[in-house]
């Protein structure tokens, strides 16, 4: 009797016990709005290209209100005044803690990392699931930056096309026209070989053809792959890509030994640079053109088109993607489609961002094609939308395995150090070939 | 004083895994905090393969398990005490619950299994049911093994989050990570080794009993030997016995009747002569000695020779014993043979013969009864004999009565006796018969 009173007291201990952990955790779970039907998304503000942006979250807060609307009862919430450099730490933070948004933007440099750690969600059985749902209707290029591993984990939610500057104002000085974009490397190296010379009579070269290109430009612009799709291997002695590193070290030869700066692009005196899309866009349209650029006339053309290759350049992509742990699956996928594949929203990217909307309807509009003329000077020549198209279509997407970004790196140095050096190319890529190839297997 | 031994251990291992438990999940969660506040959570992603779920669940998941874990060994343990179904519906129970332990933590820890382990030990019940969970509880434990599994399975590992801390400390955290693993292990290794030896000390227990059952056997063995050599000095003191017998009887009857002819023959001898009226009166004489002799010798013959079942077969035996009873007393007696030829071995027959002869005597004596059935039929291997009588029959059946001795005699056979009182008095006796002997 005594036994079985100690025994129903250590019972009842343990279940007042329970009793609190279940109400704790409860309690917790509350505080954590688990009872409320919220949607969380994770979103940076200003622009994903590096350009100033005053119209952050009209588009976010259009789609939230849109959303609300056709979702009553549900509430999408996101923490605003997240800098882009400061999204990456903020969102591996809320991760850390497991409490990552349902719905987030993922940056390019994350997106592997994130997709091999398994916090982002397949989206395939989702796309497929959705009779509304086409994928045809985005740029296969935009696409397929969200992929990993040959599964779709994020949808494209802006892209951006990397277009050649050109400084107008330097060409008709020395008599020559802007290029057509359908130019090719040729073109480029006599204009570049042309205009570059020294105009002061100091004895030092102050005008030049090109800055910021690079081997990597003209490896897209020949047609050329460096790596398999799973990171297996690479092809740097292959013969389009040490093409491509030829050509580039002899741009870089007209230079001289004179090392070109940004400040002489600022300054007017380089014909062309490969930059993104988005500083066309930004610094073309007011309040923004009286800021820079002011010294000289420009315009953006394609990239020049290699031997093997066409005018194609990289072309970067706003991914946004689901989290793995997401309760509310069907809300989060409704709400990424409404941000990616509304035509309504993914014309006010034009509108309001300085990248490209991903789906090909959008792009090729009439209704685009006026957004963008609006930015324009009447006599100045607009970057036609079709051919904007074509460019994002033929783009090229870094392919998207882990050790991708160190295996870019080490090729960068060591290619970037024998155009410098002027070493035996095939060798030296033959060697670095055997380099990446031993540093993917490892 | 083992028993207390064993429970001291298994409480030992409920504290060690509960600090391992509870290490585990503060530890992953302390170090989220950490690296969230020192701005390295992007960086810390670069190292790490997988990561948990929010880490503050994990600790409450795992601890509010391991409690649930705790509360079914008490209800097995100390409330429900030796109820089957509890017993194995809480095994069950607690195994499943560590499965959810051990998924919690992300097969950081698994040494929870061996806390299982000791419960299925020392509760399974039967060696096969017993094996057959130590050996599901194994197998669970080497599953569930981390590195093993993070081939084929993002997991996160807790040593990535060890490696977030300097060198120095990582060496510290690694200790008190391995040293709680190791001290689990071990707290199950004594656990079985002190296990084993109770067991040890059962089937010591077993085999001296068994030693103690096997003297007896020999000592009740010797008595029996003893018995035997009794029974043959008896038996010879019997022989001895009835030679005497048998030479007083010749001395006193064949020794008298021959020295009277021979004495008289000597005197007809001497007056056959003289006076053969004499002599033929005396041969007269010694005629009737001699006549009176044989009669002597045949009543002595017949003492040494008593029954008539040594003469007769069984069934001539049993009926001439019927007809001196009819003839000395008014008793009628059926007798009933269904067997076709009453040839047995001669302890069956001397069994058979007594039987009825001690009923019958019973049945005139005590039952005073006017009429008997006897009934002599085989069934299967066995010869069933009835003797039922109208007599009085008795009470209580006491020993003494003849009743005792023929119960003795037919278990001798490995038969079967009853008596019944009922209408008289009724002895029915199987006896299993020996017929492969029957025709030797």
């Amino acid at each position: 009797m005594e036994k079985w009173m100690h025994n129903k007291k250590i019972l009842s201990g343990v279940v007042i016990a329970l009793v609190i952990l279940c109400a704790t955790t409860a309690l917790i779970y509350r505080r954590e709005g688990g009872f409320d039907q919220v949607l969380e998304v994770g979103i940076f503000a200003g622009s994903n290209w590096g350009v100033a942006n005053a119209n952050s979250y009209v588009i976010i807060d259009k789609a939230v209100a849109k959303f609300e609307a056709e979702h009553p009862g549900v509430r999408v919430h996101y923490y605003s005044g997240i800098r882009k450099e400061d999204y990456s730490e903020w969102f591996s933070r809320q991760l850390l803690r497991g409490k990552e948004p349902d719905v987030f933007m993922v940056l390019g440099e994350d997106f592997n990392q994130f997709a091999e750690i398994g916090i982002m969600k397949n989206l395939e059985p989702l796309m497929d699931q959705d009779p509304t749902f086409d994928r045809n209707a985005y740029y296969s290029t935009a696409l397929r930056a969200g992929q990993y591993g040959g599964h779709q984990y994020a949808m494209p939610y802006e892209t951006m096309p990397t277009l050649m500057f050109v400084n107008k104002s330097l060409l008709s000085r020395e008599g020559i026209e802007v290029p057509d974009n359908d130019w090719t490397w040729d073109d480029m190296y006599r204009i570049s070989k042309y205009v570059t010379k020294d105009r002061d009579g100091d004895g030092i070269l102050d005008q030049f053809g090109t800055y910021n290109y690079g081997w990597m430009e003209a490896v897209y612009a020949n047609g050329a792959s460096l790596f398999d799709e799973n990171g297996t291997k690479a092809y740097f002695n292959d013969e389009k890509v040490m093409e491509a590193v030829r050509y580039t070290r002899q741009i870089l030869e007209l230079n001289g030994n004179k090392k070109v700066t940004r400040d002489d692009f600022d300054g007017g005196n380089v014909a062309f640079m490969p930059l993104p899309f988005a500083e066309y866009r930004t610094y073309k349209a007011y309040p923004y053109k009286i800021k820079k650029y002011t010294k000289f006339q420009w315009e953006c053309v394609t990239l020049p088109a290699g031997k093997d290759g066409g005018n194609t350049s990289a072309v970067n992509t706003l991914l946004m993607g689901i989290s793995d742990s997401t309760g509310q699956e069907k809300l989060a996928w409704e709400f990424l489609k409404l941000l990616t594949y509304d035509e309504e929203i993914q014309t006010d990217i034009f509108r309001y961002s300085q990248g490209v909307s991903v789906l090909k309807k959008v792009t090729e509009s009439a209704e685009a094609e006026e957004i963008l003329r609006e930015d324009m000077e009447k006599n100045e020549k607009v970057i036609d939308n079709k051919i904007l198209g074509e460019v994002i279509e033929n783009g090229v997407v870094t392919p998207k395995f882990q050790k991708y970004n160190g295996a870019i790196n080490l090729a960068d140095n060591e290619i970037n150090r024998v155009i410098e050096d002027g070493d035996n190319l095939e060798n030296s890529l033959r060697i670095l070939q055997r380099q990446i190839n031993q540093y993917l297997r490892r | 004083m083992q028993r207390i031994k064993l429970r001291d251990i298994r409480v030992a291992m409920m504290i060690v895994n509960f600090i391992a438990v509870s290490f585990v999940s503060l530890f992953i969660y302390r170090t989220t905090e950490n690296i969230c506040e020192e701005y390295q959570a992007r960086e810390f992603l670069n190292t790490v393969r997988a990561i948990p779920g929010n880490p503050l669940f994990t600790v409450f998941i795992a601890v509010g398990l391991y409690a649930l874990l705790l509360l079914s060994i008490l209800l097995r343990e100390r409330i429900w005490v030796n109820n089957t179904t509890v017993a194995y519906g809480s095994l069950v129970f607690d195994f499943l619950v560590s499965v959810g332990i051990v998924w919690a933590l992300n097969f950081n820890y698994n040494g929870i299994f061996f806390l299982v382990f000791t419960g299925v030990i020392s509760y399974a019940k039967g060696d096969k049911g017993k094996y057959l969970m130590i050996c599901l509880a194994l197998v669970s434990f080497l599953l569930t093994d981390r590195e093993l599994l993070s081939i084929n399975y993002k997991m996160y590992s807790i040593y990535d989050y060890i490696n977030y801390y300097d060198a120095s400390t990582q060496q510290y955290l690694i200790g008190i990570y391995n040293v709680l693993s190791s001290l689990n292990i071990i707290l199950f290794i004594v656990y079985c080794i002190f296990f084993i030896q109770k067991q040890k000390g059962t089937i010591e227990e077993v085999n001296m009993l068994y030693d103690e059952i096997r003297k007896t056997n020999n000592d009740l063995q010797n008595a029996n030997k003893q018995l035997e050599e009794y029974a043959r000095i008896t038996e010879r003191m019997g022989e001895t016995k009835e030679r005497n017998r048998l030479a007083r009887e010749i001395h006193d009857t064949l020794g008298h009747t021959l020295t009277g002819i021979s004495v008289g023959i000597d005197a007809c001898i001497a007056t056959v002569e003289q006076d053969p009226s004499e002599t033929k009166k005396h041969l007269e004489m010694i005629s009737g000695v001699a006549r009176n002799g044989l009669v002597d010798i045949r009543r002595s013959v017949n003492e040494l020779k008593p029954d008539a079942l040594e003469r007769l077969s069984l069934e001539a035996a049993i009926t001439k014993m019927i007809t001196d009873m009819k003839d000395i007393t008014d008793m009628q007696i059926f007798f009933d043979c269904r067997v076709s030829q009453l040839k047995f071995d001669e302890d069956e027959e001397s069994a058979i013969y007594r039987v009825i002869q001690e009923s019958l005597t019973n049945a005139m004596r005590h039952g005073r009864a006017s009429r008997v059935w006897i009934t002599v039929e085989r069934e299967n291997s066995n010869i069933m004999l009835t003797i039922k009588d109208d007599g009085i029959g008795c009470a209580a059946i006491k020993p003494g009565f003849g009743t005792q001795h023929i119960r003795e005699r037919i278990q001798m056979l490995n038969g079967t006796v009853e008596f019944k009182s009922e209408d008289g008095f009724t002895v029915s006796v199987r006896i299993p018969i020996r017929w492969g002997e029957e025709y030797d």
